[in-house]
């Protein structure tokens, strides 16, 4: 066992299921997503980023290179809330809410993306 | 380059066979339009208009084209129709005169030539790889480039049988391989084959006619003085014109095979060792044949004869000859100048023969022997040549005990050459090592590989091959063989690999001990399974698996951890 895919592989797949959580509801219905598990599932994602810097090997490249597609798309959603958020007492309109949701939806792939390799990563792997 | 190969001409031959057709078209635009802007037409008022330039040349356009829009942009008056009529002419005249010459340049048999040298110079020019060039595409050089695809090497293939060249295109290759119909003798095909590309590792030349082929190697060597010429030939006088050119190696099928019979016969152990590394399918490895020593017949004393005869008198037989042409030979035990048949076999002394060599150059012939041989002496070893690659099912079906193809014997020996020059150093050592090393070698090599047939790869320490074990020996480490064949999945074994010889430095070691050093620049031969190199490939290109078969730790992969891990390296060391 090695510390560090423990942990590496913790962080990951936590950012997938918080980024699930948000995703979960009808696409336009602001009162369906809570900013909070989109705020952490950046956070998470941000993290589970700066572990893989440094890695030289090519799964490592692939594995930072989807994260940070996922960074890309979460923190774009954050900042389309920030902006639409008082267009409506709930929050964003459901137009601005769909673009939002959809954002996420993407990086939900990309997350499953990271997710599947690191498992397979592990399971081609050596020992 | 200051030689001008098939890239440039073709475009030239085009150009200058369309020089005319295009000259008559641009004259008839050119008539036609300034006519069309300068005859008056009338609009609907009846005012006199003229065509603007650009509108004539739509008009003019559409009509010599043939397509023809109608009267636009105004109905026209009878003097532009009187135009028309002449430009419709003009310029049907001219367009089918230029499609005919497209036609006739597309169907000139010459143009079609230039043509697919010309594509032929292209493909070999994107070869990335390493490649060779095959001159001679008959059995053996088809044998031979399916032994360098079964390796993943590239082959450029010059043969002046336009047949052939169109059967390669049906083969199915794992690599590409560039074919092309032309006299491997003139230079211009030669450089388009690649003969001065840096990539381009070796020429082999391997028609069956001797003056052809010193041929070639002269002019490959003039075209480049560096490259390695491995060149076929029989005749002395030729061998020796070919060793003054350097670095030429020479294959000569009738010697190889003699060679071959006599390892057979003095280190049967190693013979079958050497078969089952080219790939040999009627040979098991671990299961070497028995060749009896006594009385000999051998059947067919033609340029093989000779040699054969040779090596059984270098190994203390002496055969009876048969062959209707034969004259006096020292040593001989016997000669019968007559064909070989049943009379002459048993007048031999069948009855009492150890073993029979059928070795005209006549398959029906040696075929016909073996029949005699079954029926006559069923038990006598029989040795049967095969010259043409065809009879193999025939051949199979005789159960001789050894059947020696000349072809085929030739493209595994050349073949042995590409792959590493080292296999067949290694197989000269364990020949004078003596037959128990090589069986100490032979169960090694069992005891990895099974009964799977032994595949053979080298590997060179350098930055393409072995990035990261590369990089770790030039950071002052030093890394054993043993570490490096380490299997990753289980440290306590080692991948199924076995280094047969490191050249280092122009020296070349053999069956080296597993804890030599490997340094930067190392060209190592193994033998091992398909499923080895790939391990190994993967041990020495990822920094990660290589430390861990050193350190047998997994070291940290991203900076934090890699902090971290410096952190505790001290607690971690003393323990």
């Amino acid at each position: 066992m090695n510390l560090e895919r423990v942990v590496f592989g913790f962080v990951i797949i936590l950012a997938l299921t918080f980024t699930f959580a948000f995703v979960m509801g009808d696409i336009d219905n602001a009162s369906h997503h809570n900013v909070w598990l989109l705020t952490i599932a950046i956070l998470i994602n941000l993290i589970a980023t700066g572990l893989k810097l440094g890695d030289r090997s090519q799964v490592g490249a692939l594995l930072l290179a989807s994260s940070l597609v996922v960074d890309v798309l979460l923190i774009t959603a954050r900042v389309i809330w920030v902006i639409d958020e008082n267009q409506t007492a709930l929050g964003p309109n459901p137009e601005s809410m769909a673009n939002i949701v959809s954002l996420a939806g993407g990086a939900l792939l990309a997350s499953i993306v990271t997710v599947v390799i690191l498992v397979g990563d592990t399971l081609i792997s050596r020992r | 380059m200051a030689t001008t190969s098939e890239l440039d001409r073709v475009s030239m031959v085009v150009l200058r066979y369309m020089r005319g057709p295009v000259f008559v078209l641009i004259a008839v635009y050119a008539i036609g339009i300034t006519g069309m802007a300068l005859i008056p037409g009338r609009d609907v008022d009846g005012n006199v208009i003229y065509m603007n330039l650009f509108h004539s040349f739509y008009f003019f356009t559409s009509t010599a084209t043939t397509t023809g829009f109608g009267e636009i942009p105004i109905e026209f008056s009878d003097e532009q129709r009187l135009w028309t009529i002449l430009c419709v002419y003009m310029g049907v005249i001219a367009w089918l005169y230029a499609i005919g010459s497209i036609l006739r340049l597309v169907q000139n048999p010459h143009f079609l030539l230039a043509l697919r040298e010309h594509r032929f110079a292209g493909r070999v020019r994107r070869i990335q790889h390493p490649f060779f060039i095959i001159c001679g595409f008959g059995d053996t050089g088809s044998l031979l480039a399916r032994g360098l695809s079964d390796h993943w090497l590239r082959g450029v293939i010059i043969d002046t049988d336009p047949e052939r060249i169109k059967a390669l295109a049906l083969r199915d290759y794992r690599v590409d391989m560039p074919g092309l119909c032309a006299d491997p003798t003139v230079p211009k095909h030669l450089l388009d084959a690649g003969v001065v590309m840096p990539n381009c590792k070796g020429v082999v030349i391997l028609t069956v006619d001797d003056e052809i082929n010193d041929r070639i190697a002269v002019m490959a060597r003039l075209l480049n003085p560096d490259i390695h010429i491995l060149c076929r030939s029989t005749s002395k006088r030729h061998i020796e014109h070919l060793r003054s050119l350097g670095r030429v190696t020479i294959i000569n099928p009738f010697e190889i095979f003699a060679q071959l019979l006599s390892m057979a016969i003095t280190a049967p152990r190693l013979h079958n060792l050497n078969s089952s590394l080219v790939h040999n399918p009627h040979v098991r490895l671990g299961k070497p044949v028995d060749i009896p020593t006594g009385d000999w017949i051998i059947c067919g004393y033609g340029r093989m004869g000779k040699w054969l005869y040779r090596h059984f008198v270098m190994n203390g037989i002496k055969p009876v000859i048969i062959d209707p042409e034969a004259s006096e030979i020292e040593g001989a035990a016997r000669i019968i100048n007559r064909h070989a048949d049943r009379e002459s076999l048993i007048e031999a002394g069948l009855s009492h023969a150890a073993g029979v060599v059928a070795g005209t150059d006549n398959d029906h012939v040696n075929l016909s022997i073996l029949m005699c041989v079954k029926s006559l002496k069923p038990d006598a070893f029989t040795i049967v040549r095969q010259n043409q690659h065809e009879h193999q099912i025939a051949f199979d079906a005789t159960n001789a005990n050894l059947i020696l193809q000349s072809s085929l014997t030739t493209a595994r020996r050349v073949l042995k050459h590409l792959i590493s020059p080292q296999v067949e150093k290694f197989i000269d050592y364990l020949r004078e090592q003596g037959e128990d090393i090589c069986e100490q070698f032979v169960l090694r090599l069992q005891d990895m590989i099974g009964d799977k047939p032994p595949h053979l790869w080298h590997n060179v320490i350098n930055d393409d091959e072995a990035a990261a074990l590369n990089a770790y020996l030039h950071n002052g480490n030093s890394l054993t063989l043993e570490q490096l064949t380490r299997d990753p999945h289980n440290l306590e074994t080692t991948i199924a690999c076995i280094p047969l010889t490191i050249r280092r430095n122009g020296q070349c070691l053999m069956l080296p001990s597993a804890g030599e050093p490997i340094m930067a620049g190392d060209d190592i031969l193994f033998c091992g399974s398909q499923q080895g190199e790939v391990m190994l490939s993967a041990s020495m290109n990822n920094v990660y698996t290589l430390d861990y078969l050193i350190s047998g730790r997994d070291k940290a992969r991203g900076y934090l951890f890699r902090w971290l891990e410096k952190r505790h390296q001290p607690v971690s060391s003393q323990t």
